[in-house]
């Protein structure tokens, strides 16, 4: 599997501690990506200027894409991501996103923390969309079920219908992202509409899937009544859903972007307040949803 | 008033008079008073130079006891304080012309057991049973000084008790230290009383003991007046406060914050008893309540876990902990008893285990404790590679490897056999029946030491039932990564010969920041889940832990491993040179057994791993691990589970005592100015992760904004 990050120790990502598995790829093109190195399924190289000094044992590239004239620039177009200046490079400053393991590698290293799992730990897939690599995704997870490893994902729900029957029985919990309900909108900012992540939803609640929703809040865009009335309708008709967690939008992924050497779309204004925060929570609670 | 919190707020259980007694003495009321009064003085005591050291310590305890400035606080529920300032310097606070004479005793943990259940006057028969058997010998004159002593008590006592009779609202203190120390407690009030008495007095006397296993000791009394119907847990909870709140009549605010823990007066919770039964009980959640309303951090608490800790007391323990303040360790009890069974203690007392005043495992009551600290780094830079000389070359790492142990076991031995112990407590290199060198005299604390009376010796000249002189190594995962970097930039990847490397050492890495950036960041240093090189840290515990129990073959004591630096990575820093790892010179590195700052990259559960593949069983006087967490890594419900999948998987692995500390937004602006020392540190907001250093500096203040709401 192509695997951007592998993270021990997570808190964030479903019930107990977890190892999170960060996989290459995605559908989507949101503009507010809090993990951009995650979308293209390409090997891709990372530079932190911070850590940078100048060293230029870089300069080992045969495709000549690190330049030193004033500064340190790299030539992304000249770049094949072979990881040679990654070896190099002694301070850590490149990063090459895009490791392959193997099923059995992957198992390896999410066994490490058996010890902290417990009933309620386990593994989270997350991205990046880790149904983009459905049928390693499916091996994966069907692997730590039968090890009695706790297994959840973190999808954005765009796929072909077709794979909830075996995605289903194989995830434990789905951490379910409804990024936003206005079609257009969802459209605009995503590059793809939402009715079919809407329509996987149900689907995959009608085969009994577990989920919490996961509820991006970017102030200006989704921050509106109309949007938390629709996600409420959508929770409603959900026989096996936790609750929903909203996630304010922050500007952190733009450090990332830039470490990949692209521009930033997203905007400081679209952070939330923190009543915006609470008035989106309580509008659910008001209608019985549990707010995670 | 408002207990300061790393993390979240602190409940309120305790009455607003308990608080308001709680607050000023946090803020250094008492300790400040303590200090007005730092001493009695000896000048007027007729030939006192005429006087045998032990003449001279009888006299200046009767001195202390009969003009000590008695102190009852306001409102106070329990009485007696030690009021002589110079006792919080680990001195006898008596002077003469001048000068202080005697050091004072601390890293124990007194008999409380006997006080409460039998009093102190079974103390004073035995002490009258021994005299008649030491009659006429050299002993007779120690015997003679515990009649002496426990007279001292019985005067302080009554000096107490006719300050509080003429006071009519202290009437019900009046009768509850009535018949205590002396006699049996009774009752939780008075139980209670029982033991601050003793303790205030063997602090007045300049000793800093440790408490032990309070609940333990105080269970049944609470069950049984809970049954009767004689008192409420709300009302047990107050008269318990304020024993922890008088303990704190020691901060001054100068030398230490409540923050500090200086004065080791240490606590353990939790745990099975001598027939293997859970002792788990209603105090045990008082004491709970209390450091988690008062955020009290100068008790170091540590509570027994075992495979089987019930999860209302795994849930209670990590809801405290997550407040910060690091109040509350853990213990691994399974590894533990079985370490101090396979050492040779019987099992019914090693399971009564508690520690002296920090962590190190010992029998309460029962032990004479010491530790002798070296630097483990030092002896690899100075002696085995001869600090860098360029001669020194080894054809491979076993070679490299062999003589560093043969200098570790020289080092020890010499340790052991000469030096501190030498100077301190025998005359001669020591054997197995050697005579106790006569020492200064401790009769306060020998006191309440088992063995001592029986032998008619004091606690320094080998009295107590066990005697353990414990080498601790420091500097050990500095040494395993010093070694495994050599492994791999000379050994395996023959990146630089063993010469250059040693010049370039000799040089503080001067002009080799490449190679020396790529020895810091290529490898997986301990604390990693690296086999490699935690397996190398292992092999020395396990050759220093067989050093040391053949060591006890030859002394008068026992001496059992451990692994501690307690804060001298600070004062060795100046005589380490650089590492072969990429730390340089006087680089401030490991404490006690943790990961080097800024080598541990892969967050707390490898960290936990990385130190518990070491056989823990072998370090019997303890092996401390220290976890700092980000309050963002354990808000909400999943925090609390998640502090307990720690908790429960170090015991699980086999660990020894972890310190699991949340950290704050300082530390991130801590980590700010020294990204070297902060490579793991991860931010975490839902779905989002970053490396705290790889991010510039615009990036890193928004989230120290953000700290301790979003996160
Ligand atoms: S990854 Fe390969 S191609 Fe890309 S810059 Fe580095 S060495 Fe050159
Ligand atoms: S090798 Fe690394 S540190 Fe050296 S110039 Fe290149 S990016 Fe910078």
């Amino acid at each position: 599997m192509r695997v951007a990050d592998i993270q021990r120790f997570c808190m964030r990502d479903g019930p107990g501690i977890r190892t999170t598995v960060f996989l290459k790829g995605c559908p989507l093109r949101c503009a507010w990506c809090h993990n951009p190195e995650t979308q293209s399924n390409k090997r891709e190289l990372l530079y932190y200027e911070t850590k940078c000094i100048g060293c230029g044992a870089c300069g080992v590239c045969n495709q000549n894409a690190h330049e030193f004239s004033d500064y340190h620039t790299i030539q992304r177009d000249l770049c094949i991501g072979c990881g040679k200046c990654v070896t190099e490079c002694p301070t850590g400053a490149l990063e090459i996103i895009g490791k392959d393991y193997t099923i059995q590698e992957l198992l390896k290293i999410i066994e490490k923390d058996r010890a902290f799992y417990g009933k309620n730990g386990g593994v989270t897939l997350s991205g990046g969309e880790p149904f983009m690599q459905s049928e390693e995704a499916f091996l994966l997870l069907e692997q730590c079920k039968k090890k009695g490893i706790h297994t959840a994902v973190e999808t954005c729900g765009y796929f072909s219908s077709d794979i909830l029957s075996r995605a289903v029985p194989a995830t434990d919990l789905f951490l379910w992202d409804i990024k936003d309900t206005d079609s257009q909108r969802h459209k605009d900012y995503t590059g793809v509409s939402n009715e079919r992540i809407i329509n996987n939803l149900i689907l995959a609640d009608s085969l009994g899937a577990k989920t919490r929703i996961r509820c991006i809040l970017i102030n200006g865009l989704n921050s509106k009544e109309q949007h938390y009335k629709n996600v409420a309708g959508i929770v409603s008709r959900l026989k096996y859903c936790e609750g929903v967690e909203f996630i304010p939008y922050h500007s952190y992924g733009g450090a990332k972007t830039v470490a990949l050497g692209e521009i930033y779309l997203g905007s400081d204004k679209w952070i939330p307040s923190k009543g915006q925060i609470d008035e989106a929570k309580k509008y659910l609670q008001n209608k019985g949803i549990t707010v995670l | 008033m408002k207990f300061f919190a790393v993390n979240g707020t602190r409940p309120i259980r305790l009455s607003e008079e308990t608080r308001k007694f709680a607050f000023e003495s946090l803020n250094h009321k008492y300790g400040k008073d303590t200090w007005n009064t730092p001493a009695v003085s000896m000048d007027d005591y007729d030939n006192f130079e005429s006087l045998t050291p032990l003449q001279k310590y009888d006299a200046m305890i009767a001195k202390i006891s009969s003009t000590a400035p008695i102190r009852i606080c306001e409102g106070e529920k329990i009485s007696g304080a030690a009021t002589l300032g110079i006792a919080i310097r680990h001195t006898i606070p008596a002077t003469f012309n001048g000068d202080t004479l005697y050091s004072s005793i601390s890293h124990l943990t007194i008999d409380f057991e006997t006080v409460l259940k039998k009093g102190v006057n079974f103390i004073q028969k035995q002490a009258e049973e021994a005299l008649k058997k030491y009659k006429g010998t050299e002993k007779e004159m120690f015997i003679q000084s515990c009649l002496h002593c426990i007279g001292c008590i019985r005067t302080w006592h009554n000096r107490y008790l006719q300050q509080l009779e003429n006071k009519s609202q202290y009437k019900a203190n009046y009768e509850n230290l009535k018949n205590v120390p002396f006699e049996p407690a009774k009752n939780f009030y008075e139980a209670v009383q029982s033991i601050w008495f003793t303790f205030a007095f063997v602090r007045l006397c300049g000793n800093w003991p440790g408490i032990g296993r309070i609940d333990w000791l105080l269970g049944d009394y609470l069950e049984k007046d809970l049954a009767d119907g004689t008192l409420t847990l709300d009302e047990a909870r107050e008269i318990l406060a304020h024993f922890f709140i008088k303990g704190c009549e020691w901060i001054r605010g100068e030398e230490c914050g409540s923050g500090d823990a200086q004065h080791y007066q240490n606590i353990v919770l939790g745990g099975i008893d001598e027939d293997g039964k859970d002792t788990t009980n209603q105090v045990t959640y008082l004491v709970l309540d209390i450091l988690e309303e008062l955020g009290i951090s100068d008790f170091p608490t540590t509570v027994r876990i075992n495979k089987n800790t019930d999860n209302k007391l795994l849930k209670r323990v990590a809801e405290v902990i997550r407040l910060g303040g690091g109040v509350i360790a853990v213990y691994n009890e399974d590894l533990i008893i079985e370490s101090l069974v396979e050492y040779g203690y019987g099992l019914k007392d090693a399971r009564k285990f508690a520690n002296d005043g920090c962590w190190e495992v010992q029998i309460p009551g029962k032990t004479f404790f010491m530790y002798i600290p070296f630097d483990s780094l030092q002896i690899l830079q100075g002696e085995t590679l001869a600090n860098y000389n360029n001669d020194i070359s080894f054809t491979d790492f076993k070679a490299l490897y062999d003589k560093f142990i043969r200098d570790l076991k020289s080092t020890v031995e010499n340790l052991i056999t000469t030096r501190n112990t030498n100077s301190f407590i025998c005359t001669g290199v020591p054997t197995r029946d050697w005579n106790w060198k006569p020492n200064i005299p401790c009769t306060v604390v020998s006191l309440f030491e088992q063995g001592c009376i029986e032998k008619g010796a004091s606690y320094l000249e080998g009295g107590p039932i066990y005697n353990i002189f414990s080498p601790h190594i420091g500097g050990l995962p500095d040494t395993a990564n010093s070694l495994y970097a050599i492994k791999k930039l000379v050994f395996d990847e023959q990146k630089v010969s063993f010469s250059e490397l040693m010049n370039i050492l000799k040089n503080n890495w001067e002009g080799y920041e490449q190679l020396r950036q790529y020895a810091l960041n290529k490898y997986a240093y301990f604390g990693n889940d690296n086999d490699e090189v935690d397996m190398i840290a292992k092999n020395i515990i396990n050759d220093f832990s067989d050093i040391c129990d053949n060591a006890s073959s030859y002394s008068a004591y026992n001496t059992p491993a451990g692994i501690s630096t307690f804060g001298r990575q600070l004062e060795w820093s100046p005589h380490r040179m650089a590492t072969p790892y990429g730390k340089k010179a006087h680089d401030i590195l490991s404490g006690n057994f943790s990961p080097t700052p800024g080598t541990d990259k892969e967050g707390a559960t490898a960290i936990i791993k990385s130190y518990c593949k070491a056989d823990l069983k072998r370090t019997v006087s303890g092996a401390a691990l220290d976890i700092k967490l980000l309050p963002s890594a354990v808000n909400g419900e999943n925090g609390i589970e998640a502090i307990i999948s720690l908790i429960t998987g170090f015991v699980a692995l086999g660990g020894h005592f972890m310190q699991l500390d949340i950290a704050d937004a300082e530390l991130l602006k801590e980590a700010q100015l020294h990204p070297e020392n902060y490579q793991n540190l991860s931010v975490r907001v839902s779905g989002w992760n970053a490396r705290f250093v790889t991010l510039n500096k615009e990036w890193q203040d928004m989230i120290i904004a953000q700290t301790g709401n979003e996160f």
